[in-house]
């Protein structure tokens, strides 16, 4: 036996553990089950609930199996009668104050206290006197409480404070007078609080959008993917007679491991939206008409047809499934049409020659907990994909350097070494600066990179973030969510992979959305075709589609007001064409105005659906709910145009013919994110002017999360306001609360100012894809700010 | 987890005695000064705490809020709600209980026509609720008036305490 | 032997005269028939007839949703469906109750926490058109309040054997 294990014997059957693993996790492995409350694999040991007491022999009492390390030749009896005793007597003290409301109580049913009592309970309670009762706090939009049913195991708090980073919740009182709560009226605001309701063992914290719908015995578990992060991550929808009445993780160490995000969570509200669209819907001299399939798809058929191919587009988002995606190009490009693109949110894709063939991570997401050193450029990893920030900031808190350069210096949860905002130009100098110090001190910089570096002196932040780069074993380079914004992205990007290439770190990329990675795979981009291969001939990019408007559009579950990184543009693109066929979820006025056939989109958890997560997962899920109304499968829909329009291709029988088909173009797919280099770098001059800067906030970023309401009433839920320093509040006459007139590209919105220090001077930062900015131009571009 | 919103601050007196404190503990474990700290700012708010002065304690030694709140609420020594001038403490643990801290405490009660936890209308007396153990067990029953122990307690010596109280 | 006994007895028509015997002794003995519907048996404070729905005497529906009579019932018979009202209490926005698919087992009644749903002493009743037999939480609250004080005589008269 190695030094590293010791055997130890629980109830007769010997068995051979980690030293210092605690008694719990050793019986756990083994399957003899232990009652417990307070612990949980992912958080610290508490001890505090004393239901896992066991008895060891020798030891004068029982010990809670929790916080009793293993030692060699340790005698355990989890079933004797000294242990039970014990933990029949916890069982009974914790019954003493709590309501047993089961009948009303959500967790009834899936109630570890319930299950609990059930084999250590008495079946009458000796204690005669008057419960303890606890007043309910409000603590936000997605968490209901019942703090009378708290049984003070501080899971709740324990996560607040090590896999959240916020510190929250918290335990006041002593004694009987103990109360879980955040002790001042407050919300919680971390990104993954839905967590601490799985985490409660009982139904003191449960979910408030679901709340009393539906009892655990009637839900009916379908595994799902996650569509609004590039995680990916897995979770299970609880449905009832066909509809989604809950989301909950499902345990993926290799993905999210046991959390979830609260958007992965709470976004199924959407799916009932008032909005979402229920059957076709053509528009006939300027009227609406509810019609059949059979009809409206006649329509978009003989729309498709009488269009000349050069004169359409066919643009959709990441957050479409890899099947529709596919589909969607396949009747393109069989129309004869080659635009067609999925990049609404990028103005920039003048370097997409050099794209990799999908936007990779570079690393698996459990490699990112063992990094050294990261660097993330235009990302707010914290909002933008919530369980990547969790896992940098178990790096961080391993003693890892995170920094963050962003064009707003995002609050992060955990240690940064530099979290610093920069306006797009400087970030582009920063960048470049880095690589010069990396240059300085002898690393091997790409030529084309080293002309510009000789006139750049690195700044001490620079040469702290070369050192940190530099310096450590195993670091990254990752380009987040909001590089795509940035107006001169391919400079960003080729600047950042010289950093990484020069400091020999990974360089990764955090596409936005559910799906880029598949949409790229599918060839759902003007110069790919499925599997990467260069297409034959390259259509028009997004952007170029918009600003020579097409006769035809094909919208595939955009929404044109908030979809779109240049708002602006997109209304006057879609109202320059002569016909617009969307194929959508959500009714909205815009949609109304610019559409003239409307086909009802089903969604995630409504079809058979494969998403493409940013390591390269491909992860499939089953239609979990019935479709709202007459929506159907986006594949579905598509394949019936292609049959109607295009002679053989289109014969899939299945989601599963479709992906096995995708599968088969991508067999040859090698993952490499190295990027051959333009003739010569630039370093871009600082414009003159104030600038507009941005982010798509994390309850923005795709229709569903826009019309999921207990999500929409949160504080992470951005209206479109003006954010700008103190400095250059005052140089443009403005105090916080003031409205100011916003004017860009000649169209202009009446905005709240808000005075954030974080926002870099030069610039003021205006959300993108929410009410209010719809009327503006680019997310990111020179804008003017007056006193309305 | 900005600076204090409500916009108290800390005096120049407490700082002192904050920063006083941290020279005892490691440059790192800044909260170990806390029960100090809210000793000291309590003392000076007329022997009460409030949110936002606990607010205060918590930006000024790097604490999530709520962490100080635990250690405010958690031990008996400080006091969450206005408070009068003095603060009258019957200990009624076993010691005590054993040599008759029961009729002092029914007495105080009577004698100031408060119960326990309660301050009297004039402002001057505050009967601290149910005092744990002092450790003056020899000399009980015995009550602690502002910091000062009073042992050997007899109705009589009771009565001259409090009456010698401004 | 046997031939000759049977002859006997079918010659002399001993069996119908065994009959008719019976029929007399039934003839003078007291009528158990009851002439239905002038007359009707008693009925235990148990007896299992149609569904209600009770209030507390403060006019507060006692139903609170748990869905524990749906989950028992062994016919599929009841539909609830429940939100939180106004109020933030736990109530049904449905509560169906298909007659046709009961058994009248009394399980509902039985498993319910807070003696929200009963069985009444109601017996006679009829549909008159397809649907009808699917009552709802409406007519449910209806029967409980014109039957209160037999539903609770009956749980009262009960109480000590539960």
């Amino acid at each position: 036996m190695s030094d590293d294990t010791v055997s130890i014997e629980v109830d007769g059957q010997l068995l051979s553990a980690r030293r210092g693993a605690m008694l719990i996790e050793v019986t756990d492995a083994a399957g003899i089950s232990i009652p417990r409350f307070c612990y949980h694999d992912k958080l610290s040991v508490a001890a505090n609930c004393r239901m896992c007491l066991v008895e060891v022999e020798k030891a004068p009492k029982p010990m809670p199996a929790c916080a009793t390390p293993v030692m060699d030749g340790m005698k355990v009896y989890t079933n004797s009668q000294r242990a039970v005793q014990a933990q029949r007597g916890t069982m009974e003290f914790l019954l003493i104050n709590h309501p047993l409301d089961c009948p009303i109580c959500d967790q009834g049913g899936e109630c570890e206290l319930q299950d609990v009592a059930m084999g250590y309970g008495h079946g009458v309670s000796r204690y005669a006197d008057t419960k303890r009762v606890v007043f309910d706090k409000d603590i936000g939009p997605l968490i209901a409480t019942e703090m009378t049913r708290c049984i003070h195991c501080t899971r709740c708090v324990r996560f607040g404070e090590e896999i959240a980073g916020l510190r929250e919740l918290g335990a006041t009182g002593r004694g009987e007078d103990v109360r879980i709560g955040t002790y001042v009226e407050k919300s919680v605001v971390s990104e993954m609080s839905g967590n601490v309701i799985d985490l409660c063992p009982v139904g003191a914290l449960t979910a408030k959008p679901s709340r009393y719908t539906a009892r655990a015995w009637e839900l009916l578990q379908h595994a799902g993917i996650a569509t609004h992060d590039c995680v990916g991550s897995n979770l299970f929808h609880h449905t009832r007679d066909g509809r989604v009445m809950r989301v909950v993780p499902r345990e993926n160490h290799a993905v999210n491991e046991v959390w979830l995000s609260d958007r992965d969570r709470f976004s199924y509200e959407g799916l009932y939206s008032d909005a979402r669209l229920r059957q076709p819907l053509l528009k006939e001299a300027g009227e609406w008409h509810a019609v059949e399939w059979e009809t409206a798809l006649a329509a978009a058929g003989s729309a498709l047809m009488a269009a000349a191919p050069q004169e359409m587009g066919f643009l959709t988002t990441s957050s479409a499934s890899l099947e529709e995606l596919y589909l969607l190009q396949k009747l393109a490009r069989g129309l004869g049409c080659a635009n067609v693109d999925y990049r609404l949110r990028q103005p920039d894709c003048d370097d997409q020659a050099h794209d990799p063939v999908m936007p990779w991570l570079g690393q698996n997401l459990g490699d990112l907990e063992h990094l050294q050193a990261a660097l993330v450029v235009a990302g707010n990893v914290r909002k933008d994909q919530p369980l990547v920030a969790h896992r940098l900031r178990k790096a961080a808190l391993d003693g890892a350097q995170v920094s963050l350069l962003n064009v707003r210096a995002y609050e992060q949860t955990f240690p940064t070494l530099v979290n610093d905002a920069l306006a797009p130009a400087a970030l582009l100098q920063e960048l470049a600066g880095i690589a010069a110090a990396l240059l300085s001190q002898g690393a091997e910089v790409p030529a084309q990179a080293q002309e510009a570096l000789a006139k750049i002196k690195p700044t001490t932040r620079q040469r702290k973030l070369a050192d940190s780069l530099g310096s450590a074993e195993r670091a990254t380079v990752l380009l987040g969510s909001g590089a795509q914004l940035h107006p001169g992205y391919s400079v960003l990007r080729q600047w950042a992979s010289v950093v990484a290439a020069a400091s020999g770190s990974v360089f990764g990329y955090l596409p936005e959305g559910g799906n880029a990675a598949g949409a790229w795979l599918a060839g759902c981009v003007p110069h790919r075709g499925p599997g990467g291969v260069s297409a034959d001939t390259a259509g028009q990019t997004a952007g170029e589609m918009l600003r020579t408007p097409r006769r035809l559009y094909f919208l595939h579950g955009v929404d044109p007001e908030f979809d779109f990184a240049d708002p602006q543009l997109a209304h006057s693109g879609l109202s320059g064409a002569d016909c617009v066929i969307a194929v959508t979820a959500f009714e909205s006025d815009a949609l109304l105005e610019h559409a003239d056939i409307i086909l009802p989109l089903a969604l995630h958890a409504e079809i058979d659906a494969t998403y493409v997560n940013a390591e390269g997962r491909w992860q499939n899920a089953n239609a979990a709910a019935r479709p709202c109304g007459k929506a159907r499968a986006g594949w579905k829909i598509l394949r019936v145009l292609g049959n109607r329009l295009i002679d053989g291709g289109f014969d899939h029988n299945s989601a599963r013919a479709v992906r096995g088909e995708v599968q088969a173009c991508c067999e040859s797919v090698r993952l490499d994110n190295s990027l051959p280099l333009a003739e010569a770098l630039r370093v871009p001059a600082a414009s003159r002017g104030l600038l507009r800067v941005a982010e798509v906030p994390i309850y923005a970023v795709d229709a569903l999360t826009r019309h999921a309401m207990a999500l929409q009433k949160t504080g992470d839920a951005l209206r479109g306001a003006v954010h700008m320093s103190a400095a250059q509040a005052e140089k443009e006459k403005l105090t916080a609360g003031d409205t100011a007139r916003v004017t860009q590209n000649g169209s202009s919105a009446v905005l709240l100012v808000h005075i954030e220090d974080s926002i870099p001077n030069g610039c003021v930062w205006i959300p993108s894809g929410v009410p209010g900015s719809e009327k503006l131009g680019p997310a990111c571009g020179a804008v003017e700010v007056f006193k309305a | 987890m900005s600076t204090a919103q409500q916009g108290v601050e800390l005096s120049e007196h407490a700082r002192a005695e904050i920063d006083a404190w941290l020279q005892r503990f490691p440059y790192n474990q800044k909260q170990s000064a806390v029960l100090a700290a809210l000793r000291e700012v309590q003392h000076e708010n007329n022997g009460y705490l409030t949110t936002p002065l606990m607010d205060a304690v918590a930006d000024y030694l790097g604490m999530p809020r709520i962490a100080v709140y635990e250690v405010g609420s958690f031990y008996s020594m400080f006091e969450l709600q206005p408070v009068a001038r003095h603060c009258v403490a019957v200990c009624t643990n076993i010691s005590c209980m054993l040599t008759g801290a029961d009729t002092i405490v029914a007495h105080i009660e009577e004698k100031l026509q408060i119960k326990v936890g309660e301050s009297t209308a004039d402002g001057r007396i505050f009967l601290k609720p149910e005092e744990e153990c002092l450790a003056a067990c020899a000399g009980g029953p015995m009550m602690q008036v502002d910091h000062v122990y009073h042992t050997d307690l007899t109705i009589e010596k009771v009565d001259q305490i409090l009456d010698g109280l401004d | 032997m046997q031939q000759i006994t049977s002859f006997i007895k079918s010659f002399t028509l001993f069996e119908l005269a065994r009959g008719l015997w019976l029929t007399r002794g039934y003839l003078f003995s007291r009528k158990i028939t009851i002439r239905y519907p002038e007359e009707k048996t008693p009925q235990s404070p148990r007896f299992r007839g149609l569904h209600a729905l009770r209030r507390y005497p403060n006019g507060e529906e006692r139903c609170i949703a748990c869905k524990l009579c749906e989950a028992v019932c062994p016919a599929c018979a009841i539909t609830i469906e429940s939100e939180e009202r106004e109020d933030g209490t736990r109530r049904t926005t449905r509560y169906d109750i298909d007659l046709f698919k009961c058994i009248f087992c009394g399980f509902c009644e039985e498993a319910c926490p807070v003696d929200s749903i009963v069985e009444t002493r109601l017996f006679e009743y009829h549909f008159e058109k397809r649907g009808d037999q699917i009552i709802t939480k409406q007519q449910l609250l209806e029967i409980g309040d014109k039957y209160e004080a037999q539903l609770a005589a009956d749980r009262a008269a009960d109480a000590v054997y539960r």
